[in-house]
């Protein structure tokens, strides 16, 4: 038998956790990240390095640190894993999906360079991934996801190209996809869930579509995620996490609701899940801290209004004055 | 340990031997998992089998993951020939180790697709690693298309029979069919019980589910009925609450399409609206039919759906009750409360129009307090005071339900005739009253919490409806 504790599922914020936001700490954590090649754990995280390495390109440009990273080195990176088809890997000798597929464009509009791929290959991989309902499949074996529709969609947004798709019926699908408490989940019939909130709400957006979401309805549940310390959850009766609080903020700002939750307390919730001497954030307070978390924790207090951290886009969660260089500027609901 | 880079190659060959050997041995191992070790034992294996457990000691794990990691991706450039056989080893311990690596499950499926590996081999290997990582999403994906291929393959062999061969070859078929389908919610299950709230196995049993059963009423109902008990376990499981959502809407959506097509020819053989040629088709039309024939059967089919979607309905309402005031506190079960209410609360309103537009003589309205209710059973009414409280309810729904939880049986629809008691509805003042009660009673200030929250959630999302 599991949790039939009364208590809520949440954490305690100790009175010595970490209040001040530490930069510095931060940028030297994801500076010297990509420079540990040889180790365990980074061969096991080989099959995402794509999206590694734009949560670690992000949260640098961010908090104005990009120059640190080794840029001439990162491109080639991203050329050599352009294949036949058009998509991209997540490293070398990996298969091509549509989840590096968009990492990667976004890491090249960071460097300005989109052109360093072959654009239009990419533009026809996506489009060949696109179903005959609308949906997406992430890559040649056909799984479906409404985070594929997303991926398809921010990629083309990004490419100028959103004209190559079928998007009234990528709409209809994604539409497809929601539930009676306003939320989205993967497929038709599932679950809620605040990660594929994010994608969907992303989604309409991009392809001017928010007006179909019932934002009061929407905007209540998302408030539900916020607990007692601050942090906000990805379904109920979950733990808080610093990712799932990026994915709830974000989707609450696309539909214009982000007034509704306790800022102040999710601020000192994700100040607490630094770690004072590594640098980097963790999902709670006293874990491990990564990359992942640290972008969405550095991104969260972006929308929250910190003024040390550069204004992050809540649709594609990359710095607003780069998007503005792309001349990308997705749809918010007021 | 400075071992040089050969003596890694060796050890780690060894290794991948091993675990090939243990597997070709016991062909029942069930579970895997890594023991914790972190000096080699000198001439000993790292591989230890314990009554159908795999385990691998924790100090090789640092070669040998790297090894097989490189060498899969060294062939994946074409830049060193693996034959098929060392193929399916290498893959096998690099998916145990890490099974969200994704191109070496695509390497399997291009060896399923050439015929080296078979589609039962590959969910076995899935349903190991999911014992140790039970949220994977890449193996659940992997699963999906392995599915698949087992649905594709079986629809191909259909259309290459004649016809006499058919008969056999379909019921072959719908066995094998119905025993994977068997074996992937207890995959499901396994992983649900491994990790709270697991999205991707939930989401997965309902996808086998839409894909493998869809139109198939018993196969629904089985599993409402089976994890009644499971829920009952795991209340703050939000997922398996969802999991009962999803087939509570499914059967009402099903029954209400009986109740429909009933209506308008009594011998009714209509196809399910989402067609899937190779699922386990199984409909409720001929089995409300059974043995009655022409417009009685008709009517009584209608009755017989009309009153096992009420069932449904109540019995949820009552589990949900039950639960919440068990289990003060947890959101999950407030949530589940919202759904279930909202369906009823829609279903009600579409029956409703589907009747009126019928032209009203047959009407089976439900509406609060609506005489319509009579019509399905005059001694339903009759026998039950107003404003009774919840127990007074069970009893009366206890008094119907003969066998538990399962389905009215066709025979059974005689009953209907001596009239039969039919549960309370839910209603918007039942409610309300229901949220009094917990507010009155109860002191746990989570449950005084949720409880506001679902009132409120009453008067806007609910009250606020046409
Ligand atoms: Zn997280």
């Amino acid at each position: 038998m599991t949790a039939q504790g009364t208590q809520v599922k949440d954490v305690i914020i100790k009175p010595d956790a970490p209040s001040a936001l530490l930069l510095d700490k931060h940028a030297d954590y994801i500076a010297a990240y990509g420079s540990k090649k040889d180790d365990y754990e980074y061969t096991l995280s080989e099959y995402l390095r794509m999206s590694g390495i734009y949560w670690g390109l992000t949260v640098m440009d961010l908090m104005g640190q990009l120059p640190r990273m080794n840029r001439q080195e990162i491109v080639d990176f991203i050329k050599a894993c352009q294949h036949e088809c058009g998509g991209i890997s997540a490293s070398i000798g990996h298969d091509p999906h549509l989840l590096y597929t968009l990492s990667a464009v976004q890491i090249l509009c960071l460097y300005d360079s989109a052109d360093a791929l072959d654009v239009d290959k990419v533009v026809e991989y996506i489009k060949g991934l696109q179903q005959e309902d609308g949906s997406f499949a992430g890559d040649k074996w056909g799984e479906i996801d409404t985070r594929f529709s997303f991926c398809a969609v921010a990629t083309l947004a990004l490419l100028g190209k959103m004209d190559t798709i079928n998007v009234d019926k990528a709409v209809e699908f994604v539409l497809s996809c929601m539930n009676f408490d306003g939320g989205f989940g993967c497929r038709p019939g599932s679950e809620s869930h605040a990660g594929q909130i994010y994608c969907c709400t992303g989604f309409l957006s991009l392809t001017g579509q928010l007006h179909q979401i019932n934002a009061d309805l929407l905007g209540w549940w998302l408030c539900e995620r916020q607990l007692p310390s601050g942090g906000l959850n990805g379904r109920p009766e979950k733990l808080p996490d610093v990712c799932y609080s990026w994915w709830v903020l974000a989707s609450l700002k696309i539909i214009g609701r982000i007034h509704w939750i306790d800022k102040a307390k999710l601020r000192t919730f994700i100040l607490a899940c630094q770690d004072e001497e590594t640098g980097g954030f963790a999902d709670r307070p006293g874990d491990m801290v990564d990359p992942f978390h640290t972008l969405f924790g550095i991104a969260g207090l972006s929308l929250l209004g910190d003024e040390q951290i550069k204004p992050v886009n809540p649709v594609l969660c990359m710095p607003e004055d780069v998007l503005k260089r792309v001349d990308v500027q997705p749809d918010l609901l007021s | 340990m400075a071992e040089s880079e050969e003596e890694v190659d060796v050890l780690v060959q060894r290794v991948v031997k091993d675990i090939t050997i243990a597997f070709k041995r016991n062909p029942n191992i069930d579970e895997i998992g890594v023991i914790p070790c972190p000096e080699a034992r000198y001439n000993r294996s790292p591989i230890v089998l314990v009554d159908n457990k795999l385990g691998v000691e924790s100090w090789c794990v640092k070669f040998l993951l790297p090894y097989v990691h490189n060498k899969l991706l060294l062939y994946r450039q074409r830049k060193h020939w693996l034959d098929r056989e060392a193929l399916v080893d290498i893959t096998c311990t690099l998916l145990l180790l890490n099974p969200d690596f994704t191109t070496a499950w695509n390497v399997r499926k291009e060896l399923l697709q050439c015929g080296v590996l078979n589609p039962e081999r590959d969910l076995y290997l899935g349903k190991l690693a999911l014992t140790k990582f039970p949220k994977s999403p890449e193996t659940w994906i992997h699963r999906r298309w392995v599915l698949q291929q087992i649905l594709r393959q079986g629809h191909s062999r259909k259309q290459e029979q004649g016809e006499a061969e058919h008969a056999e070859m379909s019921q072959q078929l719908s066995d094998h069919l119905a025993r994977t389908l068997h074996q992937e919610m207890k995959v499901c299950c396994d992983a649900a019980c491994r990790y709270p709230s697991n999205y991707n196995a939930w989401s997965h049993r309902i996808w086998v589910l839409q894909h493998m059963a869809m139109g198939n009423i018993k196969v629904f109902h089985d599993e409402l009925s089976s994890m009644r008990l499971w829920v009952s376990m795991h209340v703050s499981d939000h997922s398996g609450f969802h999991y009962r959502q999803f087939l509570l809407k499914e059967l009402i959506t099903e029954l209400s399409q009986t109740q429909a097509s009933t209506t308008i020819t009594t011998t009714a053989t209509t196809d399910s609206p989402q067609h899937c040629p190779n699922s386990l088709h199984h409909h409720g039309h001929s089995q409300a039919n059974g043995e009655l024939s022409g417009a009685e059967a008709g009517e009584e089919a209608r009755q017989l759906s009309f009153t096992t979607v009420l069932q449904l309905f109540h019995q949820e309402m009552e589990l949900c009750s039950d639960l919440i005031q068990s289990f003060p506190g947890h959101e999950t079960l407030w949530s589940h409360r919202r759904h279930v209410f909202y369906l009823w609360h829609h279903w009600r309103k579409e029956h409703q129009l589907h009747c009126s537009s019928n032209g009203g003589s047959e009407s089976v309205s439900v509406k609060d307090g609506d005489p319509g209710l009579q019509t399905v059973s005059a001694q339903s009414c009759a026998g039950r005071k107003c404003g009774e409280s919840l127990n007074g309810q069970r009893n009366a729904s206890e008094a119907m339900e003969v066998d538990g939880v399962s389905l009215p049986d066709p025979r059974d629809s005689k009953r209907l005739k001596r009239g039969v008691l039919l549960p309370d509805p839910p209603t918007l003042p039942s409610e309300y009253s229901f949220v009094s009660s917990i507010l009155d009673k109860c002191c746990n200030p989570e449950q005084r919490r949720f409880a506001l929250a679902y009132k409120k959630w009453l008067d806007t999302v609910i009250g606020q409806q046409p």
